[in-house]
């Protein structure tokens, strides 16, 4: 800290004795008229002006300073300042064609040669809501890029899938990608119907302020220079680097409240009888109806972040240190991280060397993060709290001691393995997840001529992490272990990664030329450490000491090694262009996966192909038309398996003997195949203020790894086959327009359109399904025939005339013998959008993101019912019965007890198809008001007021069908017992100087 | 500089040319244990007894559901699915099948491969016991199971008929006791040994005293091979677990005792109604060895003096928490070291009803009768055994009220109506009668033996279940009979459909739970 105040110091002083000047002029078009609203920017700060209705301009500006003139629909120009005053420029018509993007590898090209679909996303966008984990912020900004947010608080995890779930077997995660080099993003723990937490991610340690830029690839297609691990899209973020110039500094500092937006609803209003769990007494009573409201406390973010950046012509530097800390909206939930990043680059040799180094340092601290899931999650002792008990004085002595053993346990009403004391839960049983991490990348570019370019780089992306949790003894017996139980892993991820590329660019007559040559190298080690489980057979020697020497026995001290895999490659890239008019992209990649040792299938090879035609260069168009271009491309990505399936050896169990491996050698092992296709189209028209990028794909993953169970006879329990097929196809659709463009009002707005249809052709004739999330109720599986994500629950029996049969006997409404499918998790299509005005200093910002069909389940509603905590319940208890349209023993029946009804058909066996609900919704996901003005050193000075996942325009489902259990592919869009969905409002101050 | 970088990258370029080498280490987790690594100590083929003797055993749905409720041993005071489960006759888990298969025929097979190359004749003697021993408790559920043509690949596996099966245990049986006697003196079993640290000999008398429980099991179906092996049990020179000290144990290599688990840590298990009527009736003074008083006074007015409540099997049940109060199984439990699996006091009981049988043993049906409850007395550390072989008629099993439902709801009236004492002008029906009630409440957390007692002879007279769930999906039991066994498992059905058809052929009924097995043969007792 004192050296960043130093540092501090040193920078503030320098830029202050900067000398100003004011600098004035008029910007015209080629024939003469003065243009308005021309953008006038200080180049590498974001002061400026706009031009007025004469095209004059002023603006008050350091000597040394470069202007950038910028004009929708004309090609920008940048001024050097130079000692002038005034400074009188002509702009040229026509879209920017030199528009350079970054593609995989960091590579730059240009954005019109490009053979597939590609879209960036700023990095003062992502910071408009000061979400913790910035992949929050893109939901809604790109197209085809499906965000599911945890449940789990500050600092959980995110769900990204571009374009589907691509693999039978696991996560279709695509890669993340910092400045061209991978970087692991691997998730800890997840929550499942049965209980569990989040850990958070690798994204989560990221500071979003580090952030220039994001572009997502969202095909395989833009990914085979990334190879296998490319194969479900790539994400690149690039990280702010030092600017030439005078240093800035920029401090951002801002604070935000979260509370909760949707909860169940809950009755208070009938109690339990006869002491039972459930509340199911017909006779209304006075009862406390504010504990579980007081249960939960205003989530608070703080959020600050200084950087501080400069350079020279030669060396550039940025510096940054970001701080997080929160607290979530159940007690005892707190988050804290910090982040150091600090990136330079030098050249030498005569400008022909650049050296390069970036190094990001992150510290983060978790504490009990919100469970989800039937086990030792507060919420369930709370909502089922019977309504006639007195839940306060389990509040405040929520333990008890047990006088026999002087020891303390949980003080609650019931045994029961769904339910705790939800007081008890929060302060007895502590958990930590604490990352340390470090990210260090070397950059050696040499030009060796005009044209040929070599380039080494190196990174090393380290992480130690902890999660803990004590818990106490007398705790829920069917978790804790009288003793108490220890839960602990301690371990390492480690990824190292290098390439070497040659580069070369050439010109021949109407012939261009770019070949890329390359070789990489990467090694990850990940959860290479040691660890304890802790649960009720896992306990301790004495009561409530927590380490190693108190394990008894048969509590095993594990090392553990989760997954190690090297991979290398040699890949080359050529890109042919024809005057500027048509390119031909053809790539190739050959990997070695150790993975596959030993199956003779460790070497693979996979090609891509791509075209472009600028319409609008080999055509004449009209007018309208500024810029038009299709293209297509064509890729086959393969991908390795899982570490350790070839050859798998025996374990040392707990009681000290071995478990043989039951799990037949596979030796046959192939790599999975995805084959890509995509075609796309942008069109821009009236001077690039309206434009369209259109996208169809198709996406074919083959020669799926899937594990069997053996034949009882043959010996095994388990082998592995290649097999399966899954298409994904869908259309992307993105439009921008410009309404309004004036020099003090000005309106962007844009629309991201979506939709993605998931098949699973074929399986494996012996296995009938694969499980995504089940309880008794319902089961999330997938079949060949239908989709991932696809739910099943069992449905109400109905005769011809579609009235629910009930049961002869005894009223109660009857279920099918087997479970139905009810619909699929995902959304039939999703649109974003996103708007953005400028009144002079006044800017608005808003996104608006819908999601339409497809269907959401709650276990958590079917299980108030069963327990008659539900409001739904209470209102049928007061109109005394259950208005149905039924049918009993062939005599119609239009009224059924609730409690026989409730119970028949929620808890865990009931019938699920009352749970399922359509799963569209469209909320206000953003919103943030600024104001920006300039002060010091007449650098920008921005307030904003700031609120994200304010409310919603429609919403069926009694949960946010977004929110997400877990963020690996199970147990989306289901909720039992997730934390509620919240809303986020405060306010920001970011200043520059 | 420039010479320099392309050095660099022709470095970097040659690292990756030619070194894949690593690659299969790289893909082997360094935490497991490589069968090379095994070798050392005949791991390779020892370390596969804990885990084999660790799975003789299931757990909650395995035993607890299943023939802990059907013999009236244990009650459930939870609902399960809504009420409607085994324990009301309506199949919702079998999975003791996987089990046997997973954790004790394929480690079987392995470890027979790997011994029989060595010529290692006491391993491969010893895993085929263990073969025999968990696989005639599996035909106990199913009656057909695989076992001969267990391995084969082919796309439909056979079953052997109970008959087939019973043949190759006995011939087993011969073989295992021959290259056992011949092997007194092997060291080799101790490491892996937590039962009997190792000692042949004390091996050899269970595979005698399985010889003598298989004998009996055919006692009706098959007098004659029955006689003749159970006297070649008897006669056996390694002798039968005749006493405590014979005992044999299984360590509960989980670190817990699985029933105190299912009791304590779920609050899943209570004592039953049937035992609650049995001890208190006889007032057992091994009632509290197996039980803990009930924790609410009010729940037995009918017995003041006897503080134990228990549940009863096949019960209408409406919340897990109107029972929970109700006697557990006795906490001590829950430190208990090990699981009974075969005691002096079954082998007493077997040679009483071997004695009535005509059978040549070494002492009197009485005498091995008493005997038989002298030593469950002294197993379990309990007073007062000589008193307790005296209670006559005025010491019957209580009639059984359940305080928590009402009116006649889950009541019933005992039919036991055999005291305890001895009295050798009974027939022999009563006799055995006596006989088997004794060995049903010696037989506390080891109950398959006497769910087959139960099936074979219908001693003791067990209430039947309150709730009967069963119908046509896993077949129908009439109110005034019991479950006569579990039905083929679903993978099998799905996978093995043509071997599952020939099995039903074999058992000779349809493959549901009414359908009785080839011992069960439903005629009288004695000829």
């Amino acid at each position: 800290m004192k050296l960043l105040l130093t540092i501090l110091t040193v920078l503030c002083l320098s830029t202050g004795i900067m000398a100003q000047r004011t600098v004035s002029g008029t910007v015209t078009s080629t024939d003469g008229d003065p243009l308005i609203g021309v953008n006038v920017l200080v180049k590498g700060t974001t002061s400026g002006t706009v031009t007025d209705l004469d095209g004059k301009y002023t603006v008050n500006v350091p000597d040394q300073a470069v202007l950038e003139f910028s004009y929708t629909g004309y090609t920008s120009q940048e001024v050097a300042v130079a000692g002038q005053s005034v400074v009188d420029i002509t702009l040229e018509e026509g879209i920017a064609l030199g528009e350079v993007v970054v593609t995989a590898l960091g590579i730059e090209r240009e954005k019109s040669s490009l053979t597939y679909a590609q879209q960036s996303v700023d990095g003062t966008e992502l910071l408009e809501a000061r979400d913790i984990n910035f992949l929050n912020s893109l939901s809604g900004k790109a197209a085809g890029v499906e965000i599911r947010k945890s449940s789990s608080g500050p600092g959980g995890s995110t769900r990204v899938v571009l374009r589907g779930d691509k693999s039978l077997n696991g996560n279709s995660d695509p890669l993340f990608v910092i400045d061209g080099i991978p970087m692991a993003n691997n998730r800890s723990g997840q929550p499942g119907m049965w209980g569990g937490f989040d850990g958070g991610d690798g994204m989560s340690q990221i500071n979003p302020d580090d952030i220039e830029s994001i572009t997502i690839l969202r095909g395989s297609n833009a990914a085979a220079l990334y190879g296998s691990q490319g194969a479900n899209g790539v994400v690149l973020i690039t990280t702010k680097e030092g600017k030439e110039g005078p240093a800035k500094v920029s401090v951002s500092t801002g604070i935000t409240f979260e509370n909760i937006m949707l909860k169940p609803s809950l009755q208070f209003k009938y109690g339990s009888e006869g002491g039972t769990k459930e509340s199911w007494s017909s006779t209304p009573g006075n009862y406390d109806s504010g504990y579980v409201d007081d249960f939960f406390q205003t989530g608070l973010n703080q959020i600050n972040s200084v950087s501080i950046s400069g350079g020279t012509a030669r060396t550039k530097a940025y510096f940054s240190f970001g701080n997080v800390n929160a607290r979530g909206i159940t007690p005892q939930n707190t988050y804290n991280r910090y982040n150091v990043t600090f990136k330079q680059s030098t050249k030498m040799l005569n400008d022909k060397l650049t050296i390069g180094s970036n190094v990001l340092l992150t510290n983060e601290l978790g504490r009990n993060r919100p469970a989800a899931g039937y086990y030792l999650n507060p919420l369930t002792g709370l909502y089922f709290f019977p309504r006639d008990r007195d839940f306060q004085s389990f509040r405040d002595n929520y333990s008890v001691l047990d006088p026999d053993r002087n020891v303390v346990g949980q003080n609650w009403f019931v045994i029961d393995h769904h339910q705790s004391n939800p007081y008890w839960l929060l302060n007895e049983q502590p958990r930590t997840d604490q990352t340390n991490r470090m990210i260090g990348s070397v950059t050696l570019d040499y030009q060796i001529s005009d044209k040929l370019t070599v380039s080494a780089r190196g990174n090393y992306d380290f992480a130690s992490k902890l999660r803990e949790q004590r818990f106490t003894s007398g705790g829920n017996t069917t978790n804790v272990h009288p003793n108490g139980s220890w839960d602990y892993h301690k371990f390492t991820d480690e990824l190292i990664y290098t390439d070497a590329l040659l580069n070369y660019n050439d010109n021949f007559g109407d012939f261009s030329l770019g070949l890329i040559a390359g070789t990489s190298y990467q090694k990850s080690v990940y959860g290479l450490g040691v660890s304890v489980d802790g649960d009720a057979n896992n306990g301790l020697l004495y009561p409530n000491e927590f380490y190693f020497q108190n394990l008894p026995t048969n509590v095993q001290v594990q090392s553990t090694l989760s997954s190690r895999l090297i991979k290398q490659a040699v890949f080359a890239n050529a890109t042919i262009g024809f005057k500027d008019m048509l390119f031909v992209d053809f790539s190739g990649r050959n990997d070695w996966a150790s993975s596959l040792a030993g199956t003779g299938n460790e070497s693979y090879f996979y090609p891509s192909v791509g075209a472009t035609a600028i319409l609008s260069k080999i055509f004449t168009m009209p007018e309208a038309i500024t810029f038009a271009k299709v293209r297509y491309s064509s890729t086959r990505v393969g991908n390795e398996v899982p570490y350790n399936v070839v050859n798998p050896q025996n374990t040392i169990n707990a009681a000290g003997s071995v478990n043989r491996n039951t799990q037949q050698p596979f030796e046959n092992l192939k790599p999975e195949i995805i084959t890509s296709n995509e075609i796309g189209t942008n069109w821009r028209f009236f001077d690039d203020r309206f434009g369209v990028d259109f996208t169809y794909y198709n996406t074919v993953s083959t020669d799926q790894f899937i594990n069997l169970p053996a034949p009882s006879g043959s010996g095994y329990t388990r082998y592995y086959v290649n097999a399966g097929k899954i298409i994904n196809k869908g259309i992307e659709m993105v439009v921008d327009v410009t309404p309004i463009y004036t020099p003090k009002v000005l309106w962007t707005t844009s629309f991201n359109f979506w939709t993605n249809d998931n098949e699973v052709v074929e399986m494996h004739p012996d296995l009938a399904s694969i499980s995504t999330g089940e309880s008794e109720g319902f089961g999330s599986r997938f079949e060949a025939g239908g989709s991932i994500g696809d739910i099943f629950v069992y449905k109400f029996q109905r005769d011809a005339q579609g009235r629910i049969i009930l049961d002869g006997n005894d009223g109660r409404p009857l279920k099918t013998a087997m479970q139905e499918l009810a619909g699929n998790l995902n959304p039939d299509w999703s649109l974003g959008w996103n708007n953005n005005f400028k009144f002079g200093k006044l800017g608005v910002n808003f996104i608006v993101n819908g999601k339409f069909g497809g269907v959401a389940f709650s276990q958590t509603e079917s299980m108030l019912d069963g327990a008659g905590v539900s409001q739904r319940t209470a209102d049928a208890r007061d109109a005394g019965g259950v208005s149905v349209n039924a049918v009993q023993n062939d005599v119609a029946v239009s009224s059924v007890d609730p409690e026989l009804w409730f119970r028949a058909i929620g808890d865990r066996n009931g019938i699920g198809e009352p749970y399922v609900y359509d799963r569209t919704n469209v909320r206000l996901t953003q919103f943030s008001l600024s104001y920006q003005t300039n002060l010091f050193n007449n650098s920008p000075t921005t307030f904003s007021l700031v609120g994200q996942n304010l409310f919603f325009l429609y919403l069926e489902a009694p949960f946010d069908p977004e929110l997400a259990m877990s963020t690996n592919r199970n147990a989306t869009s289901l909720d039992n017992f997730n934390t509620p969905a919240t809303r986020t409002i405060g306010f920001n101050i970011n200043v520059n100087f | 500089m420039k010479k320099i970088t392309i050095l660099k990258y022709l470095c970097v370029l040659s690292l990756f040319v030619g070194c894949t080498e690593n690659f299969d280490e790289i893909n082997v987790n360094p935490y497991q244990i490589s069968d090379e690594s095994l070798r050392q100590d005949n791991n390779h083929v020892g370390a596969y007894f804990p885990t084999m003797l660790n799975n003789i055993f299931g757990d909650q749905i395995e035993h607890n559901l299943a023939n802990e409720s059907f013999t009236r041993h244990l009650g459930t005071p939870t609902p399960f699915v809504g009420g409607v489960n085994n324990t009301t006759y309506y199949i919702r888990w079998n999975t003791y099948w996987n089990r046997v298969y997973g954790q004790i025929m394929a480690p079987v097979r392995q470890v027979l491969e790997i011994a029989e190359a060595e010529n290692n004749e006491v391993f491969a003697a010893w895993a085929k016991l263990l073969r025999v021993l968990s696989t005639s408790r599996l035909s106990a559920y199913h009656g057909p199971i695989i076992y001969s043509n267990y391995g084969s690949t082919d796309k439909t596996i056979l079953y052997d008929s109970e008959q087939t099966l019973y043949n190759t245990w006995f011939a087993e049986l011969d073989e295992i006791v021959d290259a056992l006697t011949r092997n007194q003196d092997f060291g080799g079993m101790s490491n892996f040994d937590d039962s009997f640290q190792g000692d042949v000999g004390a091996w050899i008398k269970l595979a005698n005293s399985i010889r003598l429980q298989l004998a009996m099991r055919l006692s009706k179906v098959d007098p004659a091979l029955a006689k003749t092996q159970g006297e070649k049990a008897i006669s056996d020179a390694g002798g039968l677990i005749s006493a405590v000290d014979d005992n044999f144990y299984i360590k509960n290599y989980d670190g817990f005792f699985r029933p105190a688990r299912i009791c304590f840590g779920w609050g899943d298990t209570r004592m039953s109604a049937t035992m609650e009527s049995v001890l208190g009736g006889y007032e057992d003074p091994r009632v509290s060895k197996y039980f803990d008083p009930a924790t609410d006074n009010t729940l037995y007015p009918d017995h003041p003096d006897f503080p134990y409540k228990g549940i009863r099997n096949g019960a209408e049940l409406v919340a897990k928490d109107d029972r929970l109060a109700y006697s557990t199984i006795a906490s001590a439990f829950q430190t208990w070291p090990a699981r009974r699996c075969f005691t002096s006091s079954e082998t007493h009981f077997l040679l009483a009803e071997a004695a009535l049988r005509g059978w040549n043993t070494p002492m009197s049906a009485q005498e091995h009768y008493e005997t038989g409850v002298r030593e469950s007395f002294a197993e379990w550390g309990a007073g007062g055994v000589d008193a307790y072989l005296q209670k006559d008629e005025s010491y019957l099993p209580l009639n059984y009220d359940d305080p928590k439902a009402s009116g006649d709801v889950n009541d019933f009236v005992s039919r036991i109506e055999v005291p305890v004492r001895w009295d050798e002008a009974d027939d022999n029906e009563v006799k055995l009668e006596k006989i088997m009630t004794q060995k049903w409440i010696a037989a506390v957390h080891n109950t398959i033996e006497i769910w087959v007692d139960h099936r074979r002879t219908g001693y003791p007279k067990l209430p039947y279940n309150y709730k009967n769930d069963s119908n046509a999906d896993w077949g129908v039991i009439p109110d005034d009979d019991f479950l006569r066994r579990m039905p083929f498992v679903n993978g099998e059905r799905n996978n093995n459909p043509d071997g599952v058809a020939d099995a039903t052929q074999k058992l000779g009924g349809p493959d549901e739970i009414g359908t009785r097995l080839w011992w069960d043969t439903g005629g009288p007792n004695f000829p």
